[in-house]
């Protein structure tokens, strides 16, 4: 390591606890002076770790939480990005803030959600030990425009590899098939008796990446994600190495099923979240952890933050789910429309850049599956709400019920007047940080990161 | 009364939201007693044009395009042209305003053909126009926003706008135009969905076709709160 690598990591420190201290939580511009000072820097602290890479367009963040959660109770040090910093300069900070100079021992194991189009930026100076790809939606179009340009893009830092074993999701079709010669599993459900052979007309890829001809599905799971052939040339899902066997109980707080043999219960209701189950119990066996721990540590996960996260707010207990795009709002509303009992619904909409410019794709959330499942008043907020009262009115649901507010203080107010006890908020990214920060100064949460 | 509305090639055109421009057509006209049928003619399904009142052609994600382009020839193709030139209804959103034209080129420089239905042509640009727009129409003195995402440069010749362009690029991100209008064929980059927040649009679109169905039809007025307020923000936001 020579001075200006050194002085690089010095310097990032030293911001880095500035920021801490500051802003109370975590931010890139650490990494960004440290890359500035020394481009290299990632290369140096990150030598000799074991890095584990996530990316994908949806659970990204639970999946890297729930295998470093697994981790953390085997007794390793791990490196971690828990709160979502996932671009190039983000994730360098994590490392940074992990360096310990006088330290012989380096962590054992870093785990990484790092966005898709960032993946060759971390390849390009490491070679993971292994990386998932947890699925491909459309999301934030503004940013990549379309699922073959992210896949692409993600393609183009596993090119960047040569040994890093690849975790993949075998149920989405745009994941088979392909000619990176890396070592490969996959995981996905053997069996999903709930499930359709019909793509809903709005999925994302539903026609073979191989011959352009539609794909055929023995069940589809959600979105396009399913036991998908393609009738006309022959390509099919790829065989499972790690599966769902049964699907048990599906509760909005919780799922029960058969994984690998052994019946596991999640704390986190959504398929979604057994997808992100799967993609994490297959890293982690893949680093020689035993079955029943990872399980084990499974059963008492929790939500990471604003990601299905559930809170006191005096008598009520508040759901926050986060929502990127049409797979994960769809999923979201799948789960919640599960409960039996009354509940309040509030929306957040943003439209800042990490919630994704363009608002459009509220139009291509199923919110008509809330018809007759809403009968009281509904909440909506952020600095898109009248698009969010228009796209809840064009889906049927009654406008006299709707209560636009323009400041989440006011937002709260009326929630605490509601009558039920649970509150489910869908809430963008900044939106879900914005109000996590509210919440926060109310002091209805203690940890804000 | 009841209108038909044609979603040409749903499975394959469906970005951006697209799709609420024919739920909220369809919602309009329900909260005001009608009804819509709405048919989707996809790969290999006939277009019968004396069947629709309405025409909605959406954009789609490149790959879905190149396959919708072949498609969309011999006889299929005529109906279309025969339908925009008798002067019915037809919406088209970015990719579907595209290919109405005489072609698109892509940006590795592949020449696609279009439908030629329009006398328009779009260029690849190596930079995106991306974010909120606002134009407006002088000759009916409305404002339009919505949400701009493409690289296609437009050149819409002597044919009329949209609008001009207050905010955003527009067609081409020269001239300060933006979208077209050819009979009754209306053309437009704007996500947002663009009727969501343009109510005003949304009606001339349905009356113009249940005049063209049931004869000379005034249709009642909704309250538009909501929209008017989510085109009201955008504006405050950006206009000067």
């Amino acid at each position: 390591m020579n001075g200006r690598t050194l002085l690089s990591i010095l310097t990032a420190k030293a911001v880095l606890s500035l920021s801490k201290f500051l802003f109370k939580g975590g931010s890139s511009f650490p990494g960004k002076v440290a890359l500035a000072m020394d481009p290299s820097v990632l290369f140096h602290v990150a030598k000799g770790i074991p890095v584990i890479l996530i990316t994908g367009t949806n659970g990204k963040t639970t999946t890297a939480n729930l295998l470093a959660q697994v981790l953390v109770k085997e007794g390793y040090r791990v490196i971690h990005n828990a709160t979502g910093a996932n671009m190039y300069p983000g994730i360098t900070a994590s490392f940074i803030d992990a360096f310990r100079f006088r330290e012989k021992k380096k962590a054992d194991f870093a785990v990484i959600e790092v966005d898709e189009a960032n993946v060759k930026f971390i390849t390009q100076v490491l070679e993971p030990k292994a990386m998932a790809i947890t699925n491909l939606f459309r999301d934030q179009l503004d940013r990549y425009g379309e699922v073959y340009t992210t896949l692409h893009k993600i393609l183009e830092g596993v090119d960047l590899t040569k040994e890093t074993l690849l975790v993949l999701n075998g149920d989405e079709s745009l994941l088979g098939a392909l000619s990176q010669e890396n070592p490969k599993r996959y995981f996905g459900f053997s069996v999903f008796e709930e499930g359709g052979k019909e793509l809903d007309q709005n999925a994302d890829a539903k026609f073979c990446k191989v011959c352009q001809g539609p794909y055929a599905y023995d069940f589809v799971t959600y979105n396009h994600l399913g036991k998908f052939y393609c009738p006309h040339c022959g390509y099919k899902r790829p065989s499972l190495d790690v599966s769902v066997d049964a699907l048990l109980e599906t509760t909005p707080s919780s799922s029960t099923f058969v994984l690998d043999n052994e019946r596991v219960t999640l704390p986190q209701g959504g398929l979604y979240n057994i997808y992100n189950a799967l993609c994490a119990y297959t890293l982690a066996r893949e680093l020689g952890i035993d079955k029943k721990r990872i399980l084990s540590s499974f059963s008492v996960q929790e939500s990471a933050f604003g990601r299905q996260e559930v809170l006191q707010m005096d008598q009520k207990e508040v759901h926050i789910f986060l929502v990127k795009n049409p797979a994960g709002y769809n999923q979201a509303l799948d789960t919640v429309l599960l409960t039996k009992e009354a509940v309040t619904y509030a929306f957040l909409l943003n439209d800042q850049y990490a919630d994704g410019r363009d608002v459009s794709w509220i139009f291509d959330v199923q919110f008509e599956n809330l018809q007759g499942a809403v009968s009281g008043p509904l909440f909506i907020g952020g600095d898109r709400r009248y698009d969010m009262a228009v796209r809840l009115q064009t889906a049927g649901l009654d406008p006299e019920q709707f209560h636009v507010l323009d400041t989440y203080e006011a937002f709260t107010k009326a929630l605490q007047k509601m009558a039920t006890e649970k509150i489910y908020i869908f809430a963008t990214y900044t939106a879900m940080l914005g109000y996590r920060k509210h919440l926060h100064k109310l002091g209805y949460i203690k940890k804000l990161w | 009364m009841e209108l038909t509305i044609c979603h040409l090639y749903p499975d394959l055109l469906n970005s951006y939201g697209d799709l609420g421009n024919i739920l909220i057509l369809k919602d309009r006209m329900k909260r005001r007693g009608f009804s819509v049928k709405v048919v989707d003619v996809s790969l290999g399904d006939a277009f019968v044009k004396e069947d629709y009142d309405i025409v909605f052609f959406g954009g789609g994600q490149d790959y879905e395009q190149s396959i919708v382009a072949k498609d969309l020839t011999g006889e299929k193709k005529e109906a279309l042209r025969a339908y925009v030139e008798e002067g019915k209804v037809l919406l088209a959103i970015c990719g579907g305003y595209q290919l109405l034209g005489k072609y698109y080129s892509t940006p590795t420089g592949e020449k696609l053909p279009g439908l030629s239905i329009l006398d328009l042509y779009t260029e690849a640009g190596d930079t995106r126009f991306i974010g909120n727009t606002i134009i407006y129409n002088e000759a009916l003195e409305e404002y339009y926003v919505g949400f701009e995402n493409h690289s296609g440069r437009t050149y819409i010749g002597d044919l009329s706008p949209l609008g001009k362009v207050l905010v955003g690029y527009g067609n081409n991100g020269q001239d300060g135009y933006e979208g077209c209008v050819y009979k009754n064929t209306y053309c437009s980059y704007f996500h947002g969905s663009l009727l969501s927040k343009n109510p005003e649009l949304s009606d001339r679109l349905l009356t113009t076709a249940l005049s063209l169905k049931y004869g000379p039809v005034t249709l009642s007025p909704l309250k538009d709160y909501y929209e008017h307020m989510a085109k009201k923000e955008l504006r405050k936001r950006y206009e000067k």
